[in-house]
């Protein structure tokens, strides 16, 4: 021990309360309050603050996603209405589209009917006529004969009456065709 | 008062009064917990890092040891008990950098001691009434007042004498080790330099300051606290 230099200071006794007993509760009381001031004070606050935050952030979350959810129900029930709603317009108007058509058609089918008919009308009165004029024409060729075979000048009008009556009896049948 | 033995060296004279390196290395270790204090918790920010995460580490370490062990309620001893903690950690480990740990000095540990006795006794008596707290000291039976005095008062001395004993020892065995380990180089190899010293102690310092100090710290703030919850309930 002798080569150590700093054993030449004096040296309080080992086992003895002295000043420093003092000196140490004041020291401790100072280093208590520095650390609850400056250290645990701020840290814990801090800590707090920031955990309440936390909470009322995780609150406020879960309510957003409770509204969101509630908002998502909303719009899905909507979304599902208009989509029945879309297919009521398109069931309607494909009827209505079908009707439409049958009735288009069904005047058609009507008109041409009509136009069929007037044809056979126009068909039959021509006809019609073609024979009178050819009974016409045959009663005058008659005439002509018969006047060439009697050589008798008749009153053409008595046997174009005469002749007429004939071919009456005789039937249109034959010259139908 | 000499300038042999192993009792702190006076720094120096405030008048009459003796300033021990005690008290010296305390201002320190003060100093250091002061500016650590603010430096950690300067512009702290939510999202913690770095010193703010040991700092909020620590400290929430420290509330939830004072809640566990003293109740939700007493929530309030936590700086008292981080000063503890701190104090008498850095003190025990301050060896190992050279200094003479306060708390091998009686006086700092006393103290420390005192002041758990004083708030024991201060906190029992306020949360029990004077009727209660005074009955306390008669039972089972008021034969054993006297046995219930000396054991309350048993508990600052151990708990004081136990840190300071611990403490001492280490420093005392770690000077010595010194001493001796210098004389063996100068007897080994013929040399002034003691070259023992380097390497070999280490070993000691361990045990001794880190592993000791360390539990030694811990021992005296969890005795701390049950003293001063058990006096209150």
């Amino acid at each position: 021990m002798s080569m150590d230099m700093a054993t030449a200071a004096l040296r309080l006794g080992l086992v003895e309360l002295s000043w420093t007993f003092v000196f140490q509760l004041i020291n401790t009381l100072i280093l208590y309050l520095i650390l609850r001031k400056f250290l645990f004070g701020p840290v814990t606050n801090f800590m707090q603050k920031r955990e309440n935050e936390i909470k009322n952030q995780i609150q406020h979350a879960k309510q957003l996603d409770e509204e969101a959810q509630k908002l998502k129900a909303d719009y899905e029930a909507k979304l599902l209405l208009a989509e029945e709603e879309g297919k009521d317009v398109v069931k309607k108007y494909t009827q209505r589209a079908e009707n439409r058509a049958f009735e288009i058609v069904k005047t058609a089918e009507a008109e041409v009917d009509n136009m069929k008919l007037n044809a056979h009308r126009e068909l039959e009165r021509e006809r019609v006529k073609a024979v009178n004029e050819l009974k016409g024409q045959i009663s005058e060729l008659t005439i002509l004969a018969a006047s060439k075979v009697v050589e008798k000048d008749l009153n053409e009008a008595d046997h174009k009456e005469l002749i007429n009556k004939f071919i009456s009896e005789v039937g249109e049948t034959q010259w139908q065709n | 008062m000499g300038t042999e033995g192993f009792g702190p060296r006076i720094a120096f004279h405030i008048g009459n009064i003796p300033v021990s390196e005690t008290v010296t290395v305390t201002w320190l270790i003060i100093a250091v917990l002061f500016i650590f204090s603010i430096v950690a918790t300067r512009n702290m920010k939510k999202e913690a890092k770095g010193l703010q995460l040991i700092v909020e580490q620590i400290v929430s370490v420290i509330n939830g040891l004072t809640k566990q062990n003293m109740g939700e309620r007493n929530y309030m001893f936590a700086p008292f008990v981080g000063t503890l903690l701190f104090f008498i950690g850095i003190s025990n480990i301050i060896g190992l950098l050279g200094f003479r740990p306060p708390t091998a000095d009686l006086n700092t540990t006393m103290c420390l001691s005192i002041t758990t006795f004083v708030l024991t006794q201060f906190f029992g008596l306020k949360s029990k009434g004077i009727g209660n707290y005074t009955k306390g000291f008669l039972q089972p039976m008021p034969l054993l007042l006297p046995l219930n005095i000396i054991g309350e008062l048993a508990n600052p001395v151990s708990l004081g004498f136990r840190l300071f004993g611990n403490i001492v020892a280490g420093v005392i065995i770690m000077s010595l080790l010194y001493g001796a380990l210098g004389g063996f180089t100068e007897m080994l190899f013929g040399l002034a330099i003691p070259l023992l010293q380097a390497g070999v102690p280490a070993v000691l310092h361990i045990y001794f300051d880190l592993f000791a100090g360390l539990l030694q710290s811990f021992i005296f703030t969890m005795l701390s606290m049950v003293f001063i919850s058990g006096a209150m309930e």
